[in-house]
C-alpha cells in the first residue's frame, strides 16, 4: 500500500483509529460549544471536557503521523454475526421489559441472542430459553428479591 | 491492641447469621457467573451489583466482597479447567495450571489455588488491617491539590502498566475521563455532552460501562471463534496436593503473598502485576526452569497467592484515601455511593462497623471458598460443558436483568449495547478498555479536586508544585511516564507480559 507524495502506510490500523479519534474529539468540541469554560479560578463546565477533547484529537493526531513512521498492525476484520443478533436480542428485551415483562421479554430476547452463534441448534435453544427463563424469574424474582416486572398485561389486568 | 479489639468489632459483624448468609451467597453467586469464560471479576460484579441494593450498607459491602472472592475463584477455575483466562492476572494461571489439568491433576492445581489464595488472604487482611489506620491518618492532612495530584500517579502508574502502546493506553484514559463528564456539571448542574436525551442526564453508570466493555463486548470477541474451546475429560482427580506438593508450594505461596500485598497497595492497578512478578520469580529461583510451562505447581502457588493478595491490599487505596485504583475498586465506589457512602479515611472513624466488617469479612470470604467452595467444584465444571453457543446467551440474558435492575431503566440497557460494541471497536484497534474504565472513575473526582485546588489557589496552577506533597506526586507520575516511554524499559515490561 502506497499513499500520496510517496509516503508509505505503515499501519493501517493506527492511520483508522487515529483519523476516528481526531473526528471524535471535533464532535465533542463542537456539542461543548455553547458552554462556558470558565476561568482557572472558577472553572466552567465545559472547561475538562473540552481540553480532554482536544488531548484526544492531539493523540489521534500522533497516531496518524506514527502510522505513517512506524510498521504496525493492519486493520482487523469484524465479524457482525454475533453484534447484530445480540444488539437485536437487547432492543427487544429493552422494548418489552415493563410490558409484557419479563416472562415475554426473556425468552424472545434469548431466542434472538442465539442466532449470533453459527452454531445454533434451534430446538436446543428454545428448551434453553425456557429452562433459563423459569429459573431466573425463580432466583431473581423470588430468591432475591429484584424488581423485575414479570407479566403485565393491562388489557387482562395482569400486574404480576 | 488495638488492632486485635479493631478485627474483634469486625468479627462481631461479620459473623452475624445474617451476614454469614450474605457473604455465602456472594461467594455462590460470584462464583457462578465468574466461572463463565470470559467473564471476569469486573463484569461479574457489574452484573450482580444490584442485588445489593435492598440491603443495608454494611451487609451490601459484606456481600460484595464474597462476590469479589468468588468472582475470583471462578475466573482460575475457568483458566485452569480450560485455559480460558477471564482476565488478565488468571493467564499466568492457565499456564502451568491447564497443563496439570491436562495431565490429570486438575484438582491438586485447584486445591493449591485455592490454599494459597486462602494463606495470601489471611495475610493481606492482617496487612489492610495494619495499614488502613496510619494511612488514614496520612490522608486526612490531603488537600484538593494533593488529592488530584495522587490520582495523576494512579493513572500514570496505570499507563505504565498498561499492555501494548503507551499512547494509546493514555488515549484510553482521557477517554475514559471525556465519558466520565456526561451528565450534570457538578457545580453549575448544567447538562454536558447528553445530546439532549432524558436518559443521559444522569451520566453512564460504572456498572454499565463494566457490563458492556467487559460482559457483552468480550461475547462479541468469543463468537468469532465458534465452539473451539471443549473441556477436557480429564479427571479432577483428588483436590487435596500431597505432602511433596504442599512442601514444593510453601515458599511460592508465601513469597507471591509478599509479592501481591506490596504491588495491590499501589495507586494504579499495581494488582494486576502481581501474579506476572510472582511467576516470573518463581521461575527464576527455580532449580530446574524447565518445568514450567509443563505443569509446575509453584507456577500456580505463586501467582494465584499473588493476585489474591493483590486483590485485597487494593482495597487499601480505596478505603484509607477514597481512590480506586482500578475497575473492580471503581465498582465498589459506585455500589458505596448508591448507599450514601463516601468512600475515603472518614469511613474507618464514622463508621468502625462498616470498615472492619468488612475487613472481617474478607477473611471469611476467603475461608468460605476453602471449605464450601471448593468441594463444589464437580458443579462449576459441569456448568463449564455448557457448550458455548448456549452459554453467551446466558450471559447476554444476565447483563440484561442486571442493567434493568440498577434503575428499571430499559434505556440502560441500550446504553449498555452501545459500550458493547464501542468495546469491540477497541480491541479491533488495538485498545484495551482497562485504563478507560480508570480513567472514567478517576476522571470525576480529577475534576472536583481541581476545581478545588484552583480555587483555594485563587487560579494559580503553581498550587501543585509549591505544595510539597502535591509536588512529590507530580514528580513520580512524570518520572513514571518518561520510563514507560524509554525503549529499554518498555522491552523489559513486555517481556513480562509476554513470558
Amino acid at each position: 500500500m502506497s499513499g500520496a507524495g510517496g509516503v508509505r502506510l505503515r499501519s493501517p490500523q493506527n492511520l483508522v483509529s487515529g483519523l476516528i479519534l481526531i473526528a471524535a474529539s471535533a464532535f465533542v468540541v463542537w456539542m461543548l460549544s455553547g458552554l462556558s469554560q470558565g476561568t482557572m479560578r472558577v472553572m466552567g463546565p465545559a472547561m475538562l471536557p473540552r481540553w480532554t477533547a482536544i488531548a484526544i484529537g492531539v493523540g489521534g493526531l500522533v497516531l496518524v503521523i506514527l502510522s505513517a513512521i512506524r510498521d504496525g498492525d493492519a486493520l482487523e476484520r469484524w465479524h457482525l454475526r454475533g453484534p447484530v443478533f445480540i444488539l437485536a436480542a437487547l432492543v427487544i428485551f429493552a422494548g418489552t421489559i415493563r410490558q409484557p415483562g419479563f416472562l415475554v421479554a426473556a425468552p424472545l430476547a434469548m431466542l434472538v441472542a442465539g442466532f449470533g452463534s453459527r452454531e445454533v441448534r434451534p430446538r436446543e435453544l428454545v428448551i434453553f430459553a425456557v429452562a433459563m427463563t423459569i429459573a431466573c424469574a425463580l432466583l431473581f424474582r423470588f430468591a432475591l428479591n429484584q424488581a423485575l416486572p414479570m407479566l403485565v398485561v393491562p388489557a387482562l389486568s395482569l400486574n404480576f | 491492641m488495638e488492632l486485635l479489639s479493631n478485627l474483634g468489632l469486625g468479627a462481631a459483624v461479620a459473623l452475624s447469621p445474617v451476614n454469614i448468609a450474605l457473604c455465602f451467597a456472594g461467594c455462590m453467586l460470584g462464583t457462578l457467573i465468574g466461572v463463565l469464560p470470559g467473564i471476569g471479576p469486573i463484569a461479574t460484579i457489574a452484573i450482580l451489583l444490584p442485588l445489593t441494593f435492598g440491603l443495608d450498607p454494611t451487609a451490601a459491602l459484606i456481600m460484595l466482597a464474597g462476590i469479589y472472592y468468588g468472582a475470583q475463584y471462578g475466573g482460575s477455575t475457568a483458566s485452569i479447567l480450560l485455559n480460558i483466562p477471564g482476565e488478565s492476572s488468571a493467564v499466568v494461571t492457565a499456564i502451568d495450571g491447564h497443563e496439570m489439568a491436562r495431565q490429570g491433576r486438575a484438582g491438586v492445581a485447584l486445591g493449591i489455588s485455592a490454599i494459597g489464595s486462602f494463606v495470601a488472604g489471611t495475610i493481606a487482611t492482617l496487612v489492610i488491617a495494619a495499614l488502613a489506620a496510619p494511612l488514614a491518618a496520612i490522608a486526612l492532612i490531603f488537600g484538593p491539590a494533593e488529592y488530584f495530584a495522587l490520582m495523576l500517579t494512579g493513572l500514570a502508574f496505570a499507563v505504565l502498566l498498561a499492555r501494548g502502546s503507551v499512547l494509546k493506553a493514555i488515549i484510553m484514559i482521557l477517554v475514559g475521563m471525556l465519558l466520565s463528564t456526561v451528565g450534570p456539571d457538578l457545580t453549575t448542574g448544567q447538562l454536558r455532552l447528553t445530546f439532549g436525551a432524558r436518559w443521559l442526564a444522569d451520566g453512564i453508570e460504572i456498572a454499565l460501562l463494566g457490563m458492556g466493555l467487559f460482559g457483552i463486548a468480550e461475547v462479541f470477541r468469543s463468537l468469532e471463534h465458534g465452539e473451539a474451546r471443549q473441556i477436557k475429560e480429564a479427571p479432577i482427580g483428588t483436590l487435596l496436593p500431597n505432602r511433596a506438593e504442599m512442601r514444593q508450594s510453601v515458599k511460592p505461596i508465601l513469597r507471591g503473598t509478599a509479592l501481591g500485598s506490596v504491588l495491590g497497595i499501589l495507586p494504579g492497578n499495581g494488582a494486576v502485576l502481581a501474579p506476572y512478578a510472582s511467576y516470573t520469580l518463581e521461575k527464576k529461583l527455580a532449580a530446574d526452569q524447565s518445568r514450567f510451562g509443563r505443569g509446575a505447581i509453584e507456577g500456580v502457588a505463586g501467582p494465584e497467592p499473588a493476585n489474591n493478595a493483590g486483590a485485597q491490599t487494593s482495597f487499601i487505596p480505596l478505603l484509607t484515601l477514597g481512590i480506586p485504583p482500578n475497575a473492580v475498586m471503581a465498582l465498589m465506589v459506585g455500589a458505596m455511593t448508591i448507599h450514601g457512602i463516601v468512600p475515603g479515611p472518614q469511613i474507618m472513624t464514622k463508621m468502625p462497623e462498616l470498615f472492619w466488617g468488612l475487613i472481617a469479612s474478607m477473611w471469611m470470604g476467603n475461608l468460605m471458598l476453602l471449605v464450601i467452595n471448593l468441594p463444589l467444584v464437580g458443579l462449576w465444571v459441569k456448568l463449564l460443558k455448557v457448550p458455548y453457543r448456549l452459554m453467551f446467551v446466558g450471559i447476554v440474558i444476565f447483563c440484561c436483568i442486571g442493567v434493568y435492575s440498577i434503575n428499571s431503566e430499559p434505556a440502560d440497557i441500550l446504553i449498555m449495547g452501545g459500550l458493547a460494541i464501542f468495546g469491540y471497536g477497541l480491541t479491533k484497534f488495538g485498545f484495551e478498555p482497562a485504563p478507560l474504565t480508570l480513567g472514567f472513575v478517576l476522571g470525576r473526582m480529577m475534576e472536583e479536586n481541581l476545581r478545588q485546588a484552583l480555587m483555594i489557589s485563587r487560579g494559580n496552577a503553581m498550587t501543585f508544585i509549591e505544595r510539597p506533597i502535591a509536588a512529590a506526586f507530580i514528580v513520580v507520575a512524570v518520572a513514571m511516564l518518561t520510563v514507560g516511554v524509554l525503549p529499554s524499559i518498555r522491552r523489559g515490561r513486555d517481556k513480562v507480559f509476554t513470558e
